[in-house]
């Protein structure tokens, strides 16, 4: 009987990338509700009529080189971010410090140009089909920036208090990971809304 | 051996704070788990109460009983919420929670801390919704400040129950015993996994289509068309496909009961972990949604139609299978007169539970293929398609009251020694098993008669008194007789959950139960390994798992050894 009993020990418990693979469940669970919001947005588009030319366009002014931008700094922020994990897997802590300053100043600087964007397009909430689902699914995906920022910004932290290294950067990998998702989520928003319209 | 190490999991707390300041800040999955499913079973009583008022009114084909037009797409709509977000979907995560880190060896959950969140913030987002009801607020309501505020309560529980889901499909896959691979966790663990992952990817479908509908409805209401067009967009949630996802653990639990009943392992494991996985695929039900397939159409026609009846199709088989399986297991034990199952109040519920899962997937392969079909000139000729009809009303009793709460009945009488240290009273539980079996049938058998002879429409979402309207029209063909045979079956429903109560208040708070050994039904997973209920910081005894069934494990090497 002895024998045949488990042993019953104690032990290091094994977590081995729980965050990143809670980080992976978190981005399907954004990405779909990213998908869900624009699942009704082209609905709403498809059943507006025949398009372009429907009625729910008229008047709208894309300022497209500010998009445009805004898309390249989320872009650029997005190899910044990368340089940062390169560098805290290399414990090259000035790098890795110096990289998330920069893709943290860099996402700031692309809510900056959206938020800049919105105004010059002079949309105004609740005046009609399209500025308010344009709101919406704008307002989701940027949201899903700031959130990126924040988690960032403390895994970030977390690298400056000594989690460097292979096996001590997967936090801010994690991080990285759902910058990496975000960048895609807001491209295919901003090309459901603001380009194809 | 006698130095007992700690990591940030099992670090939080070592010794259970009684005080309500201990439950309020404890983030020890299994004070959570009970939280919940304590909450979810009060939950319960309060959504079947409200389906009780919902089907008085749906008696009477003349005029609204004790309800207005407004009042009764409010009650029809918060009966639907109770039941699957404050039921249905937190009594599965109570019980993962608790469960899961002891089956797969795991001190704790992978972030007790976020388990401990996501409960309070489901808890209060439903006092939230609840209060918007109770302001004229939610669906049809006529306070427009509380419909915004009914659409953020929402909002709020579908995050609490992702962040548990994403905590449950994290540990589940993070947190294993490192003997312990994916394929022979015990069935139950798995069932979480997969129910957790696809709510993952289903609720938040759900959360993108609120932000819409909130800014709509708050900002000039251009598209949405008042307070009747919420409900239409967001009532996927609580219909098939979607409730097969909900119904997943329940296969889980059967798993587990008849497995440990019939003393055997299923002899195909990894069809049964398909079985599971397969259901789980097939109630992914965020793509038959209104909001994004069907704006301005009612049929399903076409290829919507196909994937519809395929995807019951394949439900139905997933459950068939896996029922198939582990069924054989206890007929084996039966004919070979090996070891006589024990009837226990779990058995009866799990397979009653199966039974009712499989009558669900029957009944929407049935109406999808006669909508699809058009058989009887439904969709033509202005017969409502059965999905418009009470047919639906009848699929959602089966899937709620019979699978659903048999699955919970098992699973609280299976489990509880193992939660509070006490078994329940076999007797009630019994006496309970057919209560809620015999009610469940009740009221889904009428619904379904009705929806099938009668055409009495399941809701009409532009406006709800027309469901009254109808009913006036279809007076003589027996809808009001069948519309009281569900409610005669809701209200003996809402007894057997009274019963479940009383059973669980006088075996637990009162201590009348039998105090439970470690192993009270000759378990084979891993918690029965553990003292009932675990000491705080045993968990990570666990750590050297390296298989889902030890306690079958020993028993087979013992009778091994006396033969031979």
């Amino acid at each position: 009987m002895a024998d045949n009993t488990p042993t019953l020990v104690s032990g290091e418990p094994q977590r081995p990338r729980a965050q990143f693979v809670a980080t992976g469940f978190a981005i399907a669970a954004a990405a779909m509700m990213v998908a869900g919001a624009l699942g009704m947005y082209m609905a709403r588009r498809h059943a507006s009529g025949i398009h372009p030319g429907s009625e729910w366009l008229n008047g709208l002014k894309v300022p497209n080189p500010q998009f445009d931008y805004a898309l390249l700094t989320l872009y650029t922020s997005m190899v910044t971010a990368h340089w940062a994990l390169w560098a805290s897997r290399r414990r090259d802590t000035a790098h890795a410090w110096t990289a998330i300053a920069t893709t943290i100043v860099l996402g700031l600087g692309f809510v900056n140009m959206v938020i800049y964007s919105l105004n010059r397009m002079e949309l105004e909430i609740g005046s009609g089909e399209y500025p308010n689902l344009a709101f919406a699914t704008t307002g989701l995906s940027l949201a899903l920036v700031v959130v990126g920022l924040i988690y960032l910004g403390l895994m970030g932290l977390r690298s400056v208090g000594g989690s460097v290294g292979q096996h001590g950067s997967t936090p801010l990998g994690s991080a990285v990971f759902f910058w990496d998702f975000v960048a895609v989520a807001w491209t295919v928003t901003w090309y459901a809304v603001y380009v194809v319209k | 051996m006698t130095e007992t190490k700690t990591d940030m999991a099992t670090a939080i707390t070592t010794t259970e704070d009684p005080t309500p300041f201990g439950w309020l800040t404890t983030a020890d999955h299994k004070r959570v788990g009970r939280l919940y499913i304590v909450s979810a079973i009060i939950m319960l009583l309060v959504g079947v109460l409200i389906d009780v008022i919902v089907r008085i009114d749906l008696t009477s084909g003349t005029d609204f009983v004790v309800l207005d037009g407004d009042s009764f797409g409010q009650l029809f709509a918060l009966s639907r919420e109770t039941l699957v977000l404050l039921f249905l979907i937190p009594i599965f995560l109570g019980f993962s929670m608790y469960l899961v880190p002891l089956q797969i060896g795991a001190g704790n959950l992978a972030f007790p801390r976020a388990a401990a969140a996501s409960y309070w913030v489901w808890l209060v987002s439903a006092g939230v919704l609840f209060g918007s009801y109770i302001g004229n607020g939610g669906p049809y309501g006529g306070n427009s400040d509380l419909v915004d505020l009914h659409m953020l309560a929402v909002g709020g529980l579908v995050i609490g129950l992702l962040i548990g889901a994403v905590v449950i499909g994290a540990t589940a896959m993070t947190m294993r015993s490192p003997g312990l691979y994916m394929d022979t966790t015990p069935p139950y663990s798995w069932s979480a996994l997969v129910t957790a992952s696809m709510l993952v990817v289903s609720l938040p479908v759900l959360l993108g289509q609120l932000v819409i509908l909130y800014i709509d409805h708050r900002y000039g209401r251009v598209f949405l068309g008042g307070n009747f067009g919420i409900w239409e967009r967001i009532d996927w949630l609580y219909r098939a496909p979607q409730l097969f996802l909900y119904s997943v653990p329940v296969l889980g639990i059967a798993s587990e009961i008849v497995l440990a009943s019939a003393k055997r392992r299923v002899f195909e494991p990894l069809a049964m972990y398909f079985s599971i996985g397969l259901l789980g695929l097939f109630g992914f039900g965020a793509w038959a949604n209104f909001a994004i397939t069907n704006e301005g159409s009612d049929i399903i026609d076409g290829a919507e139609g196909v994937v519809l009846v395929a995807m019951y199709g394949g439900a139905l088989l997933a459950i068939a299978g896996l029922l198939a399986l582990v069924g054989f297991a206890l007929i084996q034990t039966l004919m070979q007169n090996r070891k006589v199952p024990e009837i226990t109040t779990s058995l009866l519920a799990s397979l009653g539970a199966g039974k009712f899962l499989l009558t669900g997937a029957l009944c929407g392969f049935i109406g999808a293929g006669v909508d699809w079909l058009e058989i009887g000139d439904r969709g033509n000729l202005g017969n409502a398609q059965l999905r418009m009809t009470t047919w639906i009303t009848g699929q959602q009793s089966v899937m709620i009251y019979g699978a659903g709460l048999l699955g919970v009945l098992a699973a609280v009488h299976w489990w509880a020694p193992k939660i509070w240290g006490r078994q329940l009273n076999e007797l009630l539980g019994k006496l309970n098993f057919l209560v809620i079996a015999g009610g469940a049938f009740l009221a889904s058998v009428g619904p379904f008669l009705s929806g099938l002879l009668t055409d009495q429409p399941d809701f009409v979402y532009e406006d709800p008194s027309m469901t009254s309207i109808y009913s006036n029209l279809v007076d003589d063909s027996g809808a009001e007789g069948l519309s009281a045979l569900g409610l005669a079956g809701t209200l003996i429903v809402l007894s057997g959950v009274a019963l479940l109560l009383l059973n669980m208040f006088v075996s637990i708070t009162l201590k009348k139960g039998i105090e439970a050994t470690d192993d009270p039904w000759s378990g084979q997973s891993p918690e029965w390994l553990l003292s009932s209920p675990p000491a705080m910081g045993q968990l990570a005894e666990l750590q050297d798992l390296s298989s889902g069934t030890p306690l079958l494990d020993i028993a087979e090497a013992e009778e091994a050894a006396s033969n031979g």
